[in-house]
């Protein structure tokens, strides 16, 4: 069985049921309008990143679905994903936006952490490098906040 | 998305005027090469060219560049690459890659904005990433980061006596509760425990050689028992002595008080010594209310049901069951052929080990006994009891572990090399400590041990843990503070002492009593240095305030306080 999935820039796209169905959306879908040829238009995502999540799917087809929230949360992203979220940032935010509407929990969860990761153990001024931030508190508010923070920091 | 349309080389943003006045060192536009980080300000600006002409060149270049369809401007792009210098490379690298870069926690919706920082579990990092920009900072006021953050380091205890209160009174109490505020708490309490909190020492009370029996502190009052015939009263929050509860006319070996919660607040207090007497108190205000008169012997160990029922174990070999309330006897326990050397208390059941190397299980209603543990081949010393299991600790070496319901031998933990005299039982944990120095954690799942710890130069005096820490007390005059789940040291509290007699913890203090020793010179002998030894008490307080964490954090010189190693 195979589906076709629509871009938004009209790119024709066709995967194995069991490939697309790793997204929510595109499975309840299916289940509502039952077996026919049409593909199924997906107006927010382009075919740039839908090749990328297509993708990810397929390697991560016979992953066992988890619902521990804890287990989701806790455990590291593997070495194929990390490679896979190798890209520039605005792939990545695409990704992230895609993995949402699709309703793909645990490639939203990969991109979340990847990002997580970008911001752990970095100072305000790293991160401000990072994701090209303007810094647009007062220096008394940056101060005022850091105060707040202290206790925070180096234990 | 507000990248995509950032891909344009000249957006119309970029004709802004510069925030420095056109510099005289400029060369041309083919060798610029850019020297500063802020690139942008160095962009090829009219205000930069020699003439008007050049300016409207470049205006027409850039329109007719705009009337390109994408894959022109494509082409053109790639073209106009192909011709740049590689310092013009560079500077349009420099150009370009910030406008690559997305503020994702803004840009996103702000639900996946969380749930990103869900995933950081540093609050180091939450709390510089609060100081990036306005926007991040109020995302980071949001509650439910915090709330996961609790979570995660699992910060919501139930038998907690500064959690519990906070997240399980109504939500209308709640109102000004604050995640985040909590977190910080619990965070600057575990980071003081890890360092060193607040010490009060107190010096002035235990005159002479006067030897510590017992301890019990709640968040009012710290009571201590003595052998010089003594129960001596402190307020936990400053270390002032109260007063000292007189009466007892030989040496105090057990107490115990119960009461103190907000909806029960009058405490009693019941203890027990050499001089056979029971004795109850009104602990608020420091009154005898009853004494209680049957042991033939020194009364050696005590447990409260409640402040009604109270069981006293003897060394006239008798346990005793009493109502402290009407201050009356209601059970002599008979059986033990040997003194009775400590007692557990749970519902109706007492559990009691004695010289006579057995253990029982009793009634405490009816009076009966119920079972008697037979095995051990030297005196118990050490009991524990969850009201399923009953562990016992020998001079026999060995711990044995025994079911209440059948009174039947379920294991023997082996390992420790003399007298097993500390027992704490929580869960499927024990945690025992012998005069052979050593801690020992075992998993009564499995009957296996788990941690085994040199913890002491000489006998453990002291032992209690919590699902987060382990304190130990030896002999050795040492007090040391244990990772249980890895079974290592975190620290040495205090500054070692001669002996440690007892210590006790909560939450955020830990009270500790401990025999000094110190070398004194006397105006009759000269050159002489005399040893002195004295009790001092020390209270250690982990719930302080910012300014006073920031002097006892290891990254920060100045004074080190007394509580450290």
């Amino acid at each position: 069985m195979s589906v076709r999935l629509l871009s938004s820039d009209s790119e024709d796209f066709t995967v194995a049921k069991e490939v697309a169905e790793r997204s929510m959306l595109i499975k309840n879908m299916l289940e509502d309008v039952g077996d026919n040829d049409n593909p199924i238009p997906l107006p927010n995502v382009t075919a740039k990143i839908l090749r990328k999540v297509i993708e990810w799917c397929e390697h991560h087809l016979g992953d066992p679905v988890t619902n521990d929230e804890n287990e989701r949360r806790n455990t590291e992203i593997d070495e194929w994903d990390q490679k896979f979220m190798e890209v520039d940032q605005e792939t990545l935010f695409d990704i992230i936006l895609a993995a949402n509407y699709l309703d793909i929990k645990p490639l939203l969860d990969v991109g979340c952490k990847t990002v997580a990761n970008m911001i752990k153990g970095k100072t305000a001024e790293e991160i401000r490098k990072i994701f090209n931030i303007v810094n647009d508190l007062t220096p008394e508010e940056e101060a005022q906040i850091r105060k707040e923070n202290e206790w925070a920091e180096d234990r | 998305m507000a990248a995509s349309s950032s891909l344009t080389v000249c957006g119309p943003e970029d004709i802004s005027p510069p925030a420095t006045p056109p510099s005289f060192h400029f060369h041309g536009p083919s060798q610029r090469t850019p020297t500063t980080p802020r690139p942008f300000q160095q962009h090829i600006h009219p205000t930069l060219l020699d003439t008007n002409l050049q300016h409207d060149q470049i205006q027409k270049l850039k329109a007719r560049f705009q009337q390109l369809d994408p894959q022109q401007k494509q082409m053109f792009l790639y073209e106009l690459v192909n011709c740049c210098s590689s310092a013009q490379l560079t500077y349009l690298n420099s150009l370009i890659s910030p406008r690559l870069k997305i503020d994702f926690l803004k840009e996103l919706p702000i639900e996946i904005s969380l749930h990103i920082l869900s995933f950081i579990d540093d609050p180091k990092t939450l709390a510089r990433a609060a100081c990036v920009s306005t926007f991040w900072n109020s995302l980071l006021r949001d509650e439910a980061t915090w709330k996961s953050l609790c979570m995660k380091h699992q910060y919501q205890r139930r038998n907690s006596s500064i959690c519990g209160g906070e997240l399980l009174a109504p939500p209308s109490q709640r109102e000004s509760f604050s995640y985040r505020q909590y977190f910080k708490r619990k965070y600057n309490i575990a980071a003081a425990w890890a360092h060193g909190g607040k010490v009060t020492a107190v010096d002035d009370v235990f005159t002479g050689e006067v030897l510590v029996t017992s301890l019990q502190f709640d968040n009012k009052f710290i009571v201590v028992g003595c052998d010089n015939h003594r129960i001596e009263v402190f307020d936990t929050l400053s270390g002032a002595h109260i007063w000292t509860l007189e009466g007892h006319e030989g040496g105090v070996w057990a107490l115990q008080f119960k009461g103190g919660d907000k909806f029960d607040p009058e405490r009693v207090l019941v203890s027990g010594g050499c001089d056979r007497d029971v004795r109850v108190w009104d602990l608020n205000r420091g009154r005898l209310v009853h004494v209680l008169r049957g042991h033939t012997s020194t009364v050696r160990c005590l447990k409260m049901k409640d402040k009604r029922f109270a069981v006293t174990g003897s060394r006239d070999n008798t346990l005793r069951v009493w109502d402290i309330e009407r201050g009356v006897l209601q059970h002599v326990l008979l059986g033990h052929q040997n003194s009775v050397r400590c007692l557990e208390v749970h519902g109706d059941l007492v559990v009691s080990g004695s010289y006579d190397a057995t253990a029982r299980v009793w009634n405490m209603r009816t009076g009966r006994c119920v079972h008697v543990l037979e095995g051990h081949i030297a005196q118990i010393y050490a009991i524990a009891f969850d009201g399923h299991k009953i562990v016992t600790g020998s001079l026999d070496y060995t711990i044995r572990v025994w079911s209440v319901e059948s009174g039947q031998h379920l294991a023997t933990l082996q390992g420790h090399t003399s007298l097993v005299g500390q027992l704490q039982l929580s869960g499927n944990t024990l945690v025992s400590g012998g005069s052979d120095g050593c801690l020992r954690v075992w998993d009564l799942l499995h009957y296996q041990c788990i941690h085994q710890i040199s913890a002491h130069d000489n006998s453990v005096t002291c032992l209690q843990f919590d699902d987060r820490r382990m304190l130990s007390a030896g002999n050795d005059g040492r007090v040391k503070l244990w990772d249980i789940k890895l079974g290592r040291l975190i620290r040495s509290f205090s500054q070692p002492a001669k002996t440690v007699w007892k210590l006790h913890f909560n939450d955020t203090k830990a009270v500790v009593l401990k025999q000094r020793q110190r070398y004194i010179t006397v105006d009759d002998r000269p050159g002489e240095k005399i040893e002195v030894v004295d009790t001092i008490m020390e209270v250690h307080d982990f719930d302080i305030s910012d300014e006073e964490i920031m002097s006892v954090l290891p990254s920060s010189s100045g004074i080190v306080p007394m509580d450290t190693d």
